[in-house]
């Protein structure tokens, strides 16, 4: 008799750890342990609900996603804007319902439906910058044709065009070289990629491998997001921000629902939880994602590093995701023999 | 009967995840029963500027490194061979193997320390007067050869030990007293007798080489692209699953030819004795 209750009793064990609630998260593996301390832990604290994350850069994970079309093992993705268009296309994501978020009406207009049909939700939004070493380079570095100047070269990093930032820097080059950023083929961005070329250490494919870089040295200077701008000053390197005087490029980050989501209730709280207040002010404090919900309010020295205030969003430059979309392969193409030759 | 019934489990393992899997990418290659003929991939393989980059690429760097491994690699072998205290020996071959015993993404990384700008090497440079400033050393081809080069020679130097353990240890000594040289004894009898260590090492390092994904990735970045590489990315980058399975058949075909030419060579070799 005892036997059969201690096997009752393990029986049960085994099936509340086994059916747990979850939702399965694909998102990117920067400021991992901080993600850990403002979402995940709360989360499971609050409703129960284990965030199981599944990491890696946008491009990698949207491919992951298509091979896993018929059966999706993802709930909940996050990308920036233009990726989460063309997971539209591939007919990944299902629309989110609003009316299931509480807190969706505090967040600001220009996030709350970024790509069109409801296909997600903007949760965090950041500008990209230059960074410098400011021991190694005299400068002044105020402009992004600072990388092309002789005394950098050979000590600068891009990010390779599959990165989230890779585009826009290119669409960027090509407006200030040519006067549009809206060229289809990007002829002037290549062939001031081109020369630049062999000065290049590495086309950086992730924001982890380029603090890599700074940390041992090998990079001095190179476009950075504002969302890892915390992790670069903890390095402790001699580091400055530049806002260059052509202006910053300014991306949305947006969290959208896989179309046959297995934990489609856990999915939506998880958005909600993301788009709240408490969040949005853990992320923010950290330096880890800039707040698109109105009601928070960060001190000054904090603002000052992130991509903070209405003013400050607006004066970014944000290129459109629907041009970036339809021109991405061929840039893909254009960008690998570009690189390879 | 007893001797193929246990051979069954290796058969039917094989059968299952090797032939089976190499089976349907070949078939794939050439046909796919929502598209039709896509052999025409192939062509595009060869005239694509960036495909034929880094397969060369990827066949000279796995050339070299199987060459030079095998230069290190055979001196240091009869070296550990003709030791006489068993511990020693023993002692030097966990030496050996020590590399294929870390985990090969943190060995690649400490590369990383050793070959930076302010890593071990630009640093002797620099206080040895050799250099005024430190060189560009990662994320060159030079890296990747000497990655894989660290990387694979346990491989050879295991082989080429193996082969020449099983060497009487009478015949050098016949040779010599048959009034062999040095050079003849190494030409002539230790190479001819230990071929087939040769050809297995050679084999093991170079379809290493050429499949090897990290060390080339960490090392040489985007800047080197080889065949590995490009194959990450197309089925995780760009989605031309076509293209990967092409780069994959040719792969896999490459060592086929190579492993077929290396033990022509050296039946050759031991038929002109």
């Amino acid at each position: 008799m005892r036997k059969i209750f201690l096997g009752a009793v393990v029986c049960l064990i085994a099936l509340t750890v086994f059916s747990a609630a979850k939702v399965n998260v694909s998102t990117w593996g920067f400021n991992l342990d901080l993600l850990d301390k403002n979402i995940s832990k709360p989360f499971l604290e609050k409703y129960g609900i284990e965030i199981v994350r599944e990491v890696g850069n946008n491009s990698v994970r949207l491919t992951k996603l298509i091979s896993q079309k018929s059966n999706p093992v993802i709930d909940v993705v996050h990308f920036v804007d233009y990726y989460a268009m063309l997971a539209v296309k591939e007919g990944l994501l299902q629309p989110v319902d609003t009316s299931k978020l509480k807190n969706y009406s505090e967040i600001y207009d220009f996030a709350k439906d970024p790509i069109g049909g409801n296909y997600g939700i903007g949760y965090t939004v950041y500008s990209m910058g230059i960074v410098y070493r400011t021991d190694k380079i005299k400068g002044p570095i105020n402009s992004w044709k600072d990388f092309w100047s002789k005394e950098v070269a050979g000590h600068i990093s891009l990010p390779d065009i599959t990165t989230t930032q890779g585009p826009a820097l290119m669409m960027l080059i090509n407006q200030i070289y040519d006067g549009n950023a809206y060229d289809p083929e990007l002829k002037t961005a290549f062939e001031k990629v081109r020369q630049l070329k062999k000065d290049v250490v590495t086309f950086y494919k992730t924001s982890s491998e380029l603090l890599n870089l700074f940390k041992m040295g090998e990079v001095w200077m190179a476009p950075v997001q504002r969302f890892s701008w915390g992790q670069f000053l903890d390095t402790g390197l001699p580091l400055a921000w530049v806002t260059p005087v052509e202006g910053m490029p300014g991306f949305l980050n947006v969290i959208s629902i896989i179309k046959g989501a297995k934990n489609l209730e856990e999915a939506y709280k998880y958005i909600d939880f993301m788009i709240s207040e408490e969040v949005q002010y853990a992320e923010a404090m950290d330096l880890v994602d800039s707040p698109v919900n109105v009601n928070v309010v960060v001190p000054q020295e904090i603002a000052e590093k992130l991509t903070y205030g209405v003013d400050h969003i607006k004066s970014l430059i944000f290129y459109k995701t629907d041009f970036i979309v339809e021109n991405y392969d061929k840039w893909i193409n254009k960008w690998n023999e570009l690189i390879a030759q | 009967m007893k001797k193929y019934l246990v051979l069954l489990p290796t058969v039917l393992f094989l059968l299952v995840f090797f032939l089976v899997p190499i089976l349907s990418i070949i078939v794939e290659s050439i046909y796919q029963p929502q598209k039709g003929w896509v052999a025409g991939k192939y062509l595009q393989f060869f005239t694509q500027r960036i495909s034929r980059v880094a397969y060369t690429r990827s066949l000279l760097m796995s050339l070299l490194v199987t060459v030079v491994s095998l230069a290190i690699g055979y001196p240091s072998a009869l070296a550990i061979v003709s030791l006489k205290s068993d511990s020693l020996k023993s002692f030097l071959m966990t030496l050996v193997v020590f590399p294929l015993m870390t985990n090969s993404v943190a060995r690649t990384f400490s590369w990383l320390a050793v070959l930076g700008r302010e890593g071990l090497i630009n640093n002797l440079l620099i206080s040895l007067k050799l250099t005024d400033s430190p060189r560009r050393l990662l994320y060159t081809p030079g890296a990747v050869f000497f990655g894989l080069l660290q990387l694979f020679l346990p491989l050879m130097i295991i082989s080429l030990v193996s082969a020449l353990e099983n060497l009487p240890k009478e015949v050098p000594l016949a040779a010599k007293s048959l009034g062999a040289n040095a050079f003849k004894l190494f030409t002539r009898v230790y190479i001819p007798l230990t071929v087939e260590g040769i050809v297995a090492g050679s084999t093991l390092v170079f379809t290493g080489c050429i499949t090897a994904y990290v060390t080339p990735a960490v090392l040489g970045g985007s800047r080197v692209t080889m065949l590995s590489t490009l194959l990450y990315q197309k089925t995780s980058v760009t989605l031309d699953w076509g293209m990967a399975t092409v780069i994959a058949v040719v792969m896999f075909a490459t060592t086929l030819v190579v492993n077929y030419l290396s033990r022509k060579i050296s039946s050759l070799g031991v038929s002109r004795q």
